[in-house]
Parts: structure tokens; C-alpha cells; sequence
């Protein structure tokens, strides 16, 4: 917005111009993004099967939402899900940005062999994860089975207990190189002499990491969060969907699996609306808290 | 695909390796008993990260009987007739038709939307601009996905269900707000006094962005080129919604179906997976430099 100050008054033609140029950008947005936004709004507002008249319903959506337990399971699932992701996302991100850091030799290639997987599309990610998972053939049973811990075997996608952590797993591969390589770049803009004054005066690497380089990558770690929660609470349909489609018995269900099945499977558009709005609530508080936050950290994106 | 909004200045990274690599060694000295632990460590990373995609590797020359018997190891002969196999019986060709021309349209479309729009919020000035900006950065947050519903019944009601043109509009539309975000960085980086002096010589406001801005954007046009193209060519979700006849459908959804179909021929399965995603890592490897620079730029700054 600063440079925008320099050009003093604009003419007539100019905002013509502006017009012009925005128009397809506006078209779009407005068909494909403002006009489906106010809709979903007003269809989460009726009992709908897609088909016949919708029937207004008021809050009655949002209100059935409470008393659901399929609905607060698939809530519960998805806020297990947003908080393991970003544990591990950040943590072992983190830990491998250290290590890539530390690494004299081939950092460029290690670095671009573990950003490959965030390359591949969830759905290869995801049928390929299924064969490793797969109980009777799968690559970690055999793996298990080599170092003589057969006893840790497992139908790990058909397991009601663990199905939810074997899919956020897969998650936290696909997407560790992602973050890696952010932190990687913020750890290298902390000046050497910051470690060396650290390191003179008798502070141990923990300390050093402690006091420098973690208050230092505070605003990366929050980048990081932010853009790891928005993929976490929505994005994660595409993995569900290809690897249990939210079972067994709804072990893994998330909110946006349950709200294509209400949608396409039960014909219930309005409920199903509500269940994305209010899931998009829930991100759109926690976006604007965390944004808050780096602002009072004096952190601009 | 979550991403940063790259600004397009600086390369952090590239220009400061060197350097780095010295102070490094200055600071923790060359310690062997740490290079073995840190290379020991980044060892254990490669093989969680890329074993298994070796192994797809493995198993799409394996006959299906050998992929049971010898999970781990390379396979004892190259059997390439799983790929004339897989490519035959999953219509992979088709499937590949279809992703490359939707991701085609949806980026032509895109750059075509993005630009003139991310110039006239950058340089020209016009009440409401500001109000723009924001919606745009507030439609960067929002997901398409929890519009799925009114999205579905927006595109059923302008008959772009099962249509390669809708999916590629609507591509488009849901990868615009982020990608006039970073082509706007990039137009404001460029010097003012160069259009000063094409308006001075009678150029127009389109003119200008023809003759004199375009040439110096096309970094920019290729960063966001890049970030759509695995955002679109792996899309999931999209295709699922819109796409539910079988000869429109893209190269993610005829994957699941022809795992859904052959779940029991391994080896085809793998030869399908290796000729569908290794084209996407070549693109990546031969790119990585500028996609790790424009990604890294707008995250970190320095």
C-alpha cells in the first residue's frame, strides 16, 4: 500500500483503467468465491436435498450441530488431527532445518530430497501409504518384522485406535520438507556473532539454542502455525478420503469427510452447510488470534 | 497446498551460502563427532523420505508374485511391460490428457485474471483499492473447501458439472487471491519512474503493462505459475466434487479408482504411480532452486 502514495490524484481515465483491468479478476471471484459464500450461508439457513424447494430453517442447523455425536466425534478427530500436525510439523521441521543447518556438505540436495513428497499429490501419497499400511503385505509389518519387533504389527488403517495417528502420520511426511526448508531459510538469517558471544561467554548448545535461536524464530514458528492450521483444520479431506474415507466405524472422520457424506450421500445440503461454516468459524478465530499475536510480537507477514 | 505469499526481492538462501557455510564451521568448529551425528541423523531422514518412493520404483518392474516374495530389494529383472500393461488397462492417456489441458486452461486463465488486477491494486490508485486488498488477503484465508456445497450447486447450475473448462475456471478462480497477493509484491518492487517515463511518451495504462511491466513480471508470472500447477495438477478434492464421469476425470482421481479397481496387481498399481508422479519430481528437481528461493523469500525475511 506504501508506494501507492507517490502518484497524487487519479484521473478520471485511470480509474477507468483500474476497472478494466480488475474486471476478470472480479468476475471470477465474485461467481466462483462471493456469490457460492453468500449461498452456502443462506442454504445452511434451510433443510435442502439439493433439489426440491428448500425449506427455512433459521438456526435449526447450527443448533442440531450440538446435540450430533457423529458431528462433535468428527470435531474432536479433526482438533486431534490440527494438534499433532503442528506439534510434529513444527518440532521435527524444526530439528531437521538444525540439522540441514549444521550440514557443511550436499545441504542443497538433501534439501531438495525431502521437499519431493510435498511435490506429489495426496492422492499418490495416500495409495502409496496404503500399500506400506497394508497388514498382510505392507512395508512397516515387514519392516517391524526384520528388526524383531513382530510384536508391534498392525492393521494400521483398520485399527479403530490408531487409524486417526497412521493418517496424520502421512500428513507429517508429506509436508516436513515444507517446513524444514522455511525454518531453514529464518535460521539462517541469525547472525553468526549472536552464537560465538554466547559461545565465549561459557553457554551450552541447549542454552544457545534456548535463548537465541528460539526467541529469534518465534516469527517463523508463527508462519509456520498459520500456515500449517489452515491446511490442517480443511486440507485434510484428500488423505481421509484416500486412505479410510473416514473409517472404520468413523475412527477418522473429520469434519470435511463427514460434510461431503451429508451432503452427497444423505442429500442433506443445509446441515451439511452448517458443519462448514462453522468449521470455518473455528479457523477464522484462530487465524485472527494468531495474527493478533504476531502483531503484538511486532512480526509482518 | 498451504504456501507463504513470496516477495520476490531477495533470495535469502542462495546469496548468503557461502558465508554461512564459513561461520558455521567458525562457530561449532569441525567437530567429526558431531558431522557423524548430523549426518548419521539427515541419513535416517532420506531414507523415511525417500525409500518408499524407491520402492515404488522397485516394484513397478516386479512381477506380481516377486512383489509378495521380495518386498525390500530391487527387483531381479526390469519387467517394462507392467507399464505398457498399467498404461492400457487404467486409460492413464486419457487421464493425462485431461489433467494437462485443465491445468493448462486454469493457468492461462489465472496469469490472465492475475496480472492486469495485481497491477492496477499495486499502481494505480482508485477509491476502494484498499477495501479490495483486504478482501483479497481475507479470501487467501478462506479454504475453498468449506464452500463445497454452494460451489458444487454454483458450477451444477451453470452446467459445469463433468466439465474440463469448469473445473479449469474454477481452478482458477480458487487459486487467484494468493497469486495476485505475489504478483502485487513483484509489482512493487519495480521501480516507479520506468512507467513515469512510458506514460511521459503517451503510452496508456494497458499499454504500459504490455509494453513495459509484463517483461520485467515474468518472475513473478513464473513463481505463481509454479505454485499453481502442483496446487491444480494434484488437486483432489476439486475433481472429486465436479468431475464424476470417468472421461473427464484427472490423473489423482484415475489413480484411486484404478487402485480401487486392481487393488490386488501391485506392480501395474506401481508402474501407473511411477508414470504419473515422476514427471511432476523431474519438473520439481530441474525448478528447485527458484521454487525453494520464491517460497523462502516470502516466509523469512532477512
Amino acid at each position: 500500500m506504501a508506494a501507492s502514495g507517490r502518484r497524487t490524484g487519479a484521473t478520471g481515465g485511470d480509474a477507468f483503467a483500474a476497472g478494466l483491468m480488475l474486471a476478470p479478476a472480479a468476475l471470477l471471484l465474485g461467481v466462483f468465491f462471493v456469490w457460492p459464500f453468500l449461498r452456502g450461508l443462506w442454504i445452511s439457513a434451510t433443510r435442502w436435498d439439493g433439489f426440491s424447494t428448500p425449506v427455512f430453517v433459521g438456526f435449526a442447523n447450527y443448533a442440531r450441530l450440538f446435540g450430533d455425536s457423529l458431528f462433535q466425534g468428527a470435531l474432536l478427530n479433526n482438533l486431534i488431527f490440527v494438534a499433532l500436525i503442528l506439534i510434529f510439523k513444527n518440532g521435527l521441521g524444526m530439528g531437521l532445518a538444525l540439522l540441514l543447518d549444521r550440514a557443511l556438505f550436499f545441504r542443497g540436495p538433501i534439501r531438495a530430497a525431502v521437499f519431493i513428497p510435498v511435490t506429489l499429490s495426496f492422492a499418490a501419497t495416500g495409495l502409496l501409504w496404503s500399500w506400506i499400511y497394508n497388514p498382510v503385505f505392507g512395508l512397516l509389518n515387514a519392516a517391524l518384522d526384520l528388526v524383531g519387533l513382530a510384536g508391534l504389527k498392525h492393521s494400521w488403517l483398520g485399527d479403530a485406535d490408531i487409524a486417526l495417528y497412521a493418517i496424520v502420520a502421512v500428513d507429517i511426511w508429506k509436508w516436513l520438507g515444507f517446513h524444514a526448508v522455511i525454518y531453514l531459510a529464518g535460521l539462517q538469517t541469525i547472525p553468526g556473532e549472536l552464537y560465538e558471544a554466547a559461545r565465549i561467554d561459557g553457554a551450552s548448545a541447549f542454552h544457545r539454542f534456548r535463548h537465541i535461536t528460539l526467541p529469534l524464530m518465534m516469527p517463523v514458528v508463527l508462519i509456520n502455525v498459520i500456515l500449517g492450521l489452515s491446511g490442517a483444520f480443511v486440507r485434510n479431506f484428500d488423505i481421509v478420503q484416500v486412505l479410510t474415507q473416514g473409517g472404520p466405524n468413523h475412527a477418522t472422520e473429520v469434519v470435511m469427510t463427514l460434510m461431503v457424506k451429508t451432503a452427497f450421500q444423505d442429500g442433506n445440503m443445509g446441515y451439511a452447510s452448517a458443519m462448514g461454516f462453522t468449521l470455518f468459524l473455528i479457523v477464522g478465530l484462530c487465524c485472527v488470534a494468531l495474527l493478533a499475536l504476531m502483531r503484538r510480537s511486532r512480526v509482518d507477514l | 497446498m498451504t504456501m507463504a505469499a513470496p516477495a520476490p526481492a531477495v533470495s535469502a538462501g542462495k546469496a548468503t551460502s557461502v558465508p554461512m557455510r564459513w561461520r558455521r564451521r567458525a562457530i561449532f568448529g569441525p567437530g567429526i563427532g558431531e558431522l557423524v551425528l548430523v549426518y548419521g541423523l539427515l541419513a535416517l531422514v532420506l531414507i523415511e523420505t525417500l525409500y518408499p518412493l524407491i520402492w515404488v520404483l522397485f516394484g513397478s518392474f516386479k512381477s506380481k508374485e516377486e512383489v509378495i516374495a521380495n518386498v525390500w530389494g530391487p527387483p531381479a529383472h526390469l519387467l517394462w511391460s507392467n507399464y505398457a500393461e498399467a498404461w492400457k488397462i487404467s486409460g492413464m492417456g486419457a487421464r493425462i490428457f485431461n489433467s494437462a489441458s485443465i491445468t493448462a486452461g486454469a493457468l492461462l486463465l489465472l496469469v490472465l485474471a492475475a496480472t492486469p488486477a495485481a497491477y492496477a491494486l499495486s499502481r494505480i490508485r482508485f477509491r476502494g483499492r484498499n477495501v479490495i486488498l483486504a478482501f483479497i488477503v481475507a479470501a487467501m484465508l478462506v479454504p475453498p473447501q468449506v464452500m463445497a456445497i454452494p460451489l458444487f450447486m454454483t458450477a451444477r447450475d451453470l452446467g459445469l458439472v463433468n466439465s474440463r473448462v469448469g473445473i479449469a475456471i474454477i481452478h482458477a478462480a480458487s487459486t487467484l487471491p494468493l497469486s495476485i497477493f505475489i504478483m502485487r509484491s513483484f509489482f512493487l518492487t519495480l521501480p516507479m519512474e520506468l512507467e513515469d517515463a512510458a506514460r511521459m511518451d503517451g503510452a496508456n495504462r494497458v499499454q504500459t503493462l504490455w509494453h513495459v511491466m509484463l517483461p520485467l513480471i515474468r518472475p513473478g508470472i513464473a513463481l505463481v505459475t509454479i505454485f499453481a500447477f502442483i496446487e491444480i495438477w494434484n488437486d483432489f478434492f476439486l475433481a472429486f466434487l465436479l468431475l464424476r464421469e470417468p472421461s473427464v476425470q484427472t490423473i489423482p482421481l484415475g489413480l484411486v479408482a484404478f487402485f480401487q479397481q486392481y487393488g490386488s496387481m501391485w506392480n501395474l498399481y506401481f508402474a501407473a504411480l511411477t508414470l504419473t508422479t515422476l514427471p511432476v519430481i523431474a519438473v520439481f528437481l530441474l525448478m528447485q532452486r527458484h521454487f525453494i528461493a520464491g517460497l523462502t523469500a516470502g516466509a523469512v525475511k532477512s
